[in-house]
């Protein structure tokens, strides 16, 4: 298979090409090198290193001087020599102003009240008025909206200019602008207030850590503001979701006919149903070509096999017998529960047809179960394949070693929790990602370790096959995002942009994009094909910890920490449904197979069915999304379809089988 | 630390001082200790900020120990090894050498000859699966696994949602004819929205739980009845049949107060004492039929058929409990009930013509209730308690049953009265003193008053034993003599009801094994037989037409479950009206609170035609 996907592409790149490299960049790191050489006392190979690449001690000066400019430039961002006890003043002169203002405008102008109470605070902080920083703090913490004291806490943590070095939120809010979006009119009301009063320290602010993004129409209200707000540097401006998204199915290779024959001959009186099937909106899709799809070769995909044929044959033929779910019809839960786990269970998947669970714990073990009556059983030795005829029909069932079935299989090699896991399409293989930096990848016919990832050096969070296979995407505490092949040690893809944690990750399932949801609260679609971040969306107000696509791909739902669940349209970006009733941190979503439901479980011990059809039909779609002011948010509590409890059982993973049937799992923590 | 995050919190130096003592740098300079604290404060915050993403991560709700280690290894910095989450409780020691510390939790020392000669211990159970169905075509099936139907939160929901409920799904169903009428569809939806009607049916299983448990508690086995309190107390889904078996209750305590029946009285509150127990039934919506229910077996003038020889003292001692423990937990601003049922008592107590047996049960009640509502309630009427007994005891009136509850009472007052007066007098008052505040009963305050504080001042100096503790009950009490008075009984219909069936003879009651309830009776056998028939103005109002209608429901109630109860008259709260005077004060309580069916309960007419009355001496 010839994946060549790494030229032309602008990822980042982690391996300096040594054969042709530019020798400016070379310098660079030979500089890096002896400077490391100089850190840790290694005299001797300095000198021989500085000797051989002929580089001065000037070089050298020179390339130190420039890395403290940079970090002052970085830090004197924050450099004024107001008068300390003036912020508190301008802020309270600002509220006032605000809430002087007409309501209309008055919910728009008071977003911008946060990003001036941090930037005063660090101001403050980094100016040495430590006293002045602290009153300032503890007099307005308070009136920041509530989804903010996360991040407020993490900055009252810092008191003094020595801190403010090597923060990662204040790096966060020091190099990047906070982005607002308001109307024109509150904004000329803004301007001309801050104009006409001559604050200089505020203008500063504004002009160096906001970035005001003004649009014509009428002001938002309130509950659209909050819709969008929360992420960890405010809003996204107008043109991050300019670019156009494929949102659209891959058009399916055809199946072998014949099965449908001979479906059509077994269940020949159960005519009228079959007519109901065909119209169904999902499979009729995948014959015609969607005008939002893909080219085909857009990403190159794994070809498909023989066996490949078969499996998707299969699927059809049971997506044939899938139960139509509605607010009439809600589906079955069947629950898997991990007893005795000692709360040691942190990450689940069940494979696509719904006859493997695989669980990962704290102590590194992964443990995969079947769920239909077959047991799972080992390839036999090389020597004992040898024999065995090649020809013979059931070769596959040959090739398998009886002595082993069991109901479980352990695989033991993280050494440290499994945050994630993943099992193939095709049944093949599993991955997990772990607390110790690694993903690895296990074969499910010998169940082994055959490869061992390392690139993010820290915690993996999260790991995804592709919906064909082959590729794979992490992501991790490093802040990045990573897309692999199986083939391939190194990573494909790297996708850095999240300011914090990427949390969690998911594969389009076309393929060729890439949903990342992060602790800077905002979850990012990226582009398979050049590394480009083409959506930017917020609305969650804590860390982002699944994600989902809808069935038809339009849709993408996100839960997290603040226990609420959103689903995009990733057409435009904007926000469609707020669904909240979660009282603990939402783990997993799941769409049915048809896309009419949304089931979510996480923290609270509770799964709960949203109505997608309703969030559809009452989606304005034909309002002019770029105006901020016509996107609506359905957060009605009548989207709640049903709320199921468990005894005591946390749900980590959800999923629908072919015939839309909920399985749920999740480890049983006995009541203290 | 979300939305309680206070600014700054840090270690205060002087712990920074302490622990660099503790690893040999004495004499740290103050500014230096204060820059310390700060910085390793926001060092330990980054710290902790990192362990919790791990937490997260971990899907678990509580921080470990294991996730500071990991956020340290994520910074780059050495964890502390060694010390691991025992049980939260971490007692670790540091070792220092070769450059390295190491912390470890210390162990003690093995023999090993024992752990070769013990037989290997068990080993913990492996992780397993385990499916059940969490929810069929959206519908939560009741499985074990899954948790009980309805949780408190919810039951309470239920009950106060007022608001509209689709209509049932009979609008739902209908053809959808054309997709353009979708819209104007839903409107019409919308405007034929009803609340649904209540409909409590039962399941024929729940009818069969409901018979087998209501028949085993009014029952004789005393085994299958402990069961059955055992289900009700504990069993959680019972919501569904609350509203029977408190209807089962109130009317049960009706007819058996009527009937003096004190067997059956004192089961059905064991019953009610269950259910108030269950933490899983939302019981706020049936004290209306609960609270008057209980109140009757504290205040009613009389519960047994012989008050002189039956205890019936210990089923008003504990309803007093129960009225208590409704106080307790379902007491609020709203509902007020510990107010109402404090006024009603403490009239009860002022009153000068109710029965002395209401007093009791009314002082039984306020004394459940706490030191600050006797003090408030009971101790300003002491006076007027006192003048009661005084004329009791003193008075012409011959009369053993008033004798005896007023020997009660003096118990009663006994009970609950030293510990409220030791904090409102001190040991300086004398006699009189307690005299002039509490009349009649001013000396054997006193004398129970300083006995409290001498048995408090033996307990601190055991020399300080000056005199023997006087006994504090006063035997001033006339022999008691021989009344008989007898009253033309009113015939009570004979009907086959479970309440009325008197097979768990009297005598059971003496055997229960129930702890809270002092079993023996306190009369001793050979005991007169006092019937005691008060002047009263007006005519007996327990007629047989009256009471006819009551008994008719019952026996309905037996027949089929599911209509009666629900038309059952018991639902009727109305609190107000006073006490009518020509009432006596029990039925005038019962009717305040319940004024449901009329007060046809209060028959004061002993069926019994006692033969003979002994007199004899009060047994204390």
């Amino acid at each position: 298979m010839a994946v060549n996907i790494s030229e032309g592409s602008m990822i980042i790149k982690t391996e300096p090409d040594s054969d042709d490299s530019i020798p400016k960049s070379d310098k660079q790191t030979l500089l890096a090198v002896l400077q490391f050489l100089k850190k840790h006392n290694l005299k001797e190979t300095e000198h021989l290193l500085k000797q051989e690449a002929k580089v001065t001690d000037d070089d050298l000066k020179t390339e130190d001087d420039k890395k403290t400019e940079v970090s002052q430039a970085l830090a004197a961002v924050y450099k004024s020599d107001d008068d300390p006890s003036l912020y508190e003043d301008l802020y309270r002169d600002l509220k006032n102003f605000i809430d002087s203002c007409l309501d209309v405008h008055k919910v728009e102008l008071s977003t911008i009240l946060y990003p001036i109470f941090v930037h005063m605070y660090l101001e403050l902080v980094y100016n040495d008025h430590e006293w002045n920083a602290a009153a300032f703090y503890s007099k307005f913490w308070q009136d920041q909206e509530e989804h903010r004291h996360e991040d407020l806490a993490k900055l009252s943590s810092v008191r003094s200019k020595e801190h403010m070095s090597g923060n990662q939120l204040l790096e966060n809010f020091k190099t990047s602008k906070f982005v607002l979006r308001m109307s024109r009119d509150s904004y000329t009301h803004l301007k001309r207030h801050l104009q006409e009063k001559r604050l200089s320290p505020l203008l500063t602010i504004i002009q160096d850590h906001l970035f005001i993004d003004v649009f014509d129409g009428v002001p938002r209200t309130q509950q659209q503001i909050l819709a969008t707000s929360g992420g960890l540097l405010g809003e996204v401006d107008k043109d991050a979701n300019k670019a156009k998204v494929f949102y659209g199915l891959l058009k399916e290779p055809d199946l072998n006919i014949q099965f449908d024959d001979e479906e059509e001959a077994a269940e020949g009186e159960e005519k009228p149903k079959k007519k109901k099937s065909k119209k169904d909106p999902l499979l009729m899709k995948k014959s015609k070509n969607d005008p939002n799809a893909p080219p085909l070769t857009r990403i190159p995909l794994p070809e498909l096999k023989d066996q490949d044929h078969r499996e998707r044959a299969i699927a059809y033929r049971e997506a044939k017998k899938r139960v139509k779910l509605d607010h009439n019809h809600l589906p079955s839960i069947c629950f898997y529960t991990f007893l005795n786990s000692y709360q040691g269970v942190t990450s689940v998947d069940i494979s696509d047809d719904t006859s493997l669970l695989a669980a990962g714990f704290t102590d590194g073990n992964v443990r995969v179960w079947s769920l239909t009556p077959s047991k799972l059983r080992e390839m036999k030795k090389p020597d004992d394949l040898d024999i065995i005829d090649k020809e013979a029909d059931d070769v596959m069932e040959r090739i398998f070693d009886d002595r082993s079935a069991s109901d479980n299989k352990l695989l033991v090699g993280h050494h440290g929790a499994v945050y994630a896991l993943s099992i193939s399409p095709d049944r093949a293989y599993l991955l997990s990602s772990s607390d110790d930096g690694s993903i690895r990848l296990w074969s499910l016919l010998v169940w082994t370790n055959l490869v061992c990832y390392k690139g993010h050096n820290y915690p993996v969070w999260d790991v995804k096959f592709s919906p064909y296979g082959y590729y794979f995407v992490s992501a991790g505490q490093d802040r990045t995002a990573r897309v692999w092949a199986t083939d391939h040690y190194q990573p494909l893809r790297i996708f850095a942009g999240h300011l914090a944690d990427v949390d969690c990750c998911q594969f389009h399932p076309n393929s060729n994009y890439v949903a990342t949801g992060s602790s800077d609260k905002t979850v990012r679609l990226w582009d398979m094909l050049n590394g480009s971040c083409v959506r930017i969306m917020t609305g969650h107000k804590s860390t982002v910890h699944c994600l989902q696509f809808s069935p038809d791909g339009r849709y993408l739902a996100g839960g997290g920490a603040d226990n609420v669940v959103v689903v995009w349209d990733l057409s435009t970006g904007a926000a469609v449904a707020q669904l909240k009733g979660h009282t603990g941190i939402v783990y997993s979503v799941c769409f049915s197979r048809d896309g009419a439901m949304l089931a979510t479980g996480g923290l609270d011990d509770s799964i709960r069915l949203w109505d997608m059809q309703k969030i559809l039909a009452e989606q304005d779609t034909e309002a002019d999304t770029s105006i901020p002011s016509n996107v609506t948010v359905n957060d009605s509590p009548s989207l709640l379809l049903g709320t199921y409890l468990t005894k005591n059982s946390t749900i980590l993973g959800l999923h629908f089988t072919r015939r839309n049937l909920l399985i749920g799992c999740g480890p049983y923590a006995a009541p203290t | 630390m979300a939305s309680e995050s206070r600014f700054g919190s840090i270690l205060s130096s002087e712990s920074i001082k302490v622990i660099s003592e503790s690893i040999g740098i004495s004499g740290l300079a103050d500014e230096a200790a204060s820059f310390l604290s700060e910085d390793i404060s926001y060092r330990l915050k980054l710290i902790v900020q990192e362990a919790e993403k791990l937490r997260q991560h971990g899907r678990r709700t509580k921080l470990t120990c294991l996730d500071f280690d990991q956020a340290l290894q994520i910074k780059n910095v050495e964890p502390i090894y060694g010390h691991t989450n025992k049980d939260g409780y971490i007692p670790f020691r540091h070792a220092s050498g070769g450059g390295r510390e190491i912390f470890f939790t210390e162990e003690k020392e093995v023999d090993l000859h024992a752990v070769v000669a013990d037989p290997l211990p068990k080993i913990p159970n492996d992780v397993t699966l385990k499916a059940h169905w969490l929810s069929i075509d959206g519908v939560q099936p009741a499985l074990p696994e899954n948790p009980p139907p309805a949780t408190k939160d919810l039951q309470k929901q239920e009950i106060l949602d007022t608001s509209l409920k689709s209509g049932g799904n009979r609008q739902l169903k209908r053809p959808h004819l054309d997709a353009n009428k979708h819209k104007h569809h839903n409107k019409h939806k919308e405007a034929v929205m009803l609340k649904n009607l209540a409909t409590h049916e039962l399941s024929v299983e729940q009818q069969y739980y409901y018979k087998e448990i209501t028949e085993s508690c009014v029952g004789p086995d005393e085994q299958k009845r402990s069961e059955a309190l055992q289900s009700l107390q504990f069993d959680p889904g019972l919501h569904q049949m609350l509203p029977r078996f408190v209807a089962f209750a109130s009317e049960g305590v009706k007819i058996n107060a009527v009937q003096n029946n004190l067997a059956l009285l004192i089961y059905l509150m064991r019953m009610v004492k269950s259910l108030l127990d269950n933490q899983t039934i939302y019981l706020d919506k049936y004290l209306h039929d609960l609270l008057p229910t209980v109140m009757t077996c504290v205040v009613s003038r009389q519960l047994c058929l012989r008050p002189d020889m039956d205890n019936h003292w210990a089923l008003r001692d504990f309803a007093a409990r129960l009225v208590a423990q409704i106080c307790r937990n379902y007491s609020n601003n709203t509902n007020n009930i510990q107010a109402r049922v404090t006024k009603k008592f403490s009239k009860a107590i002022q009153s000068e013509n109710v029965a002395l047996a209401t007093q009791y049960g009314a002082l039984a009640g306020l004394g459940e209730l706490g030191p600050e509502v006797i003090k408030s309630c009971l101790l300003p009427y002491i006076c007027i308690l006192g003048d009661r007994i005084k004329s009791v005891n003193e008075g012409t009136a011959l009369n053993s049953v008033d004798k005896i509850a007023a020997e009660h009472i003096k118990r009663q007052l006994l009970k609950y009265l030293p510990a409220v007066l030791k904090t409102f007098h001190n040991s300086t008052e004398t006699v009189d003193e307690f005299n002039v505040a509490y009349g009649y009963l001013g000396p054997m305050m006193f004398s129970m008053f300083s006995q409290k504080e001498k048995s408090l001042a033996a307990t601190t100096s055991a020399v300080h034993q000056l005199a023997v503790p006087r006994s504090t009950l006063q035997l001033t009490q006339r022999p008691p003599q021989i009344v008989i008075q007898q009253q033309p009984s009113t015939p009570v219909p004979l009907i086959s009801s479970p309440f009325l069936n008197p097979s768990p003879g009297l005598s059971s009651i003496n055997t229960r094994p129930l702890s809270s309830l002092p079993s023996t009776p306190t009369g001793v056998p050979g005991q007169k037989f006092v019937i005691v028939s008060q002047t009263r103005p007006s005519t007996p109002i327990g007629t047989p037409t009256q009471a006819a209608p009551l008994v008719k429901l019952v026996t309905t109630q037996q027949s089929s479950l599911t209509t009666s109860i629900s038309a059952g008259p018991q639902k009727i709260v109305v609190i107000q009206g006073g006490p009518k005077p020509e009432d006596s004060v029990g039925g005038g309580i019962r009717t305040t609170l319940l004024s449901g069916p009329p007060a046809t309960t209060f028959v004061q007419q002993p069926s019994t035609t006692t033969s003979s009355n002994i007199s004899g001496n009060d047994t204390l």
